[in-house]
């Protein structure tokens, strides 16, 4: 499964994370922390830097994750004809 | 201000808006960090993926579907759990570039985009490959004419 090493590795670092780098976006790669950055769109260019298209972890530091709802998509309403 | 109007009509299916709802064309490319990579190292790119984005006024999240990225060799970057009416799940997150040639949008860069399983066709065959939320609609303004079967969309 990809990312669940990164994942894991996040929810282990995570009370840290939030003291040291909350609203930040952190890249992790296997078991190793490779920094903390401002924005997804350059830890990502850090990422593929380092490790081309290898997966690779790109994650907002935040108390609360995010959560995905669409109502449409989950209900299946998109192209439902009544 | 760019502003462009889209006509849901075809002489085969008469109008189309309320059938298809608001779509507009769009091509979905890998991220210029990874093409500037694969340039590097003398690797060919990925050939962009196009279809129509569906207006989803009601989705805060940009959404593509899943065979897109697979298509484009692009690996997730991140999974967010997702809340449905069917139990709770995981949707995977991509980083994307993503063109509106109809709206002379160009290569606009998105972070994070929700791949999941939505593709389907209208009833001209139009191939929906993305759900455009509102994190894209920021960026827009965008007019649902109901009564002349058209949409006016200003970048």
């Amino acid at each position: 499964m990809p990312l669940e090493v990164e994942l894991g590795v996040f929810t282990r670092m995570k009370p840290e994370l939030l003291a040291s780098y909350e609203g930040k976006f952190v890249l992790i790669h296997g078991e190793e922390f490779v920094g903390a950055f401002d924005t997804a769109e350059n830890a990502y260019a850090a990422g593929v830097g380092r490790f081309g298209q290898e997966p690779f972890l790109v994650k907002k530091v935040t108390v609360q994750e995010e959560v995905y709802r669409n109502q449409a998509l989950s209900l299946g309403l998109i192209h439902a004809r009544i | 201000m760019p502003v462009f109007n889209f006509y849901h009509w075809s002489k085969e299916h008469g109008y189309t808006l309320t059938e298809s709802g608001p779509l507009v064309s769009v091509e979905i490319s890998i991220p210029t960090a990874l093409k500037a990579h694969l340039s590097e190292k003398g690797l060919s790119i990925p050939a962009p993926q196009s279809g129509f984005a569906l207006i989803d006024t009601g989705a805060f999240a940009t959404a593509v579907d899943q065979t897109i990225f697979d298509a484009l060799g692009v690996p997730p970057i991140d999974k967010i759990p997702t809340k449905t009416p069917h139990g709770d799940g995981e949707s995977p997150v991509y980083p994307a570039t993503v063109t509106f040639p109809g709206l002379d949008v160009r290569e606009m860069a998105m972070e994070r985009v929700i791949g999941c399983n939505l593709k389907w066709q209208n009833v001209e065959g139009k191939e929906i490959i993305m759900l455009l939320g509102r994190d894209l609609l920021q960026y827009f303004l965008l007019v649902y004419n109901g009564k002349s079967a058209d949409i006016f969309l200003a970048y």
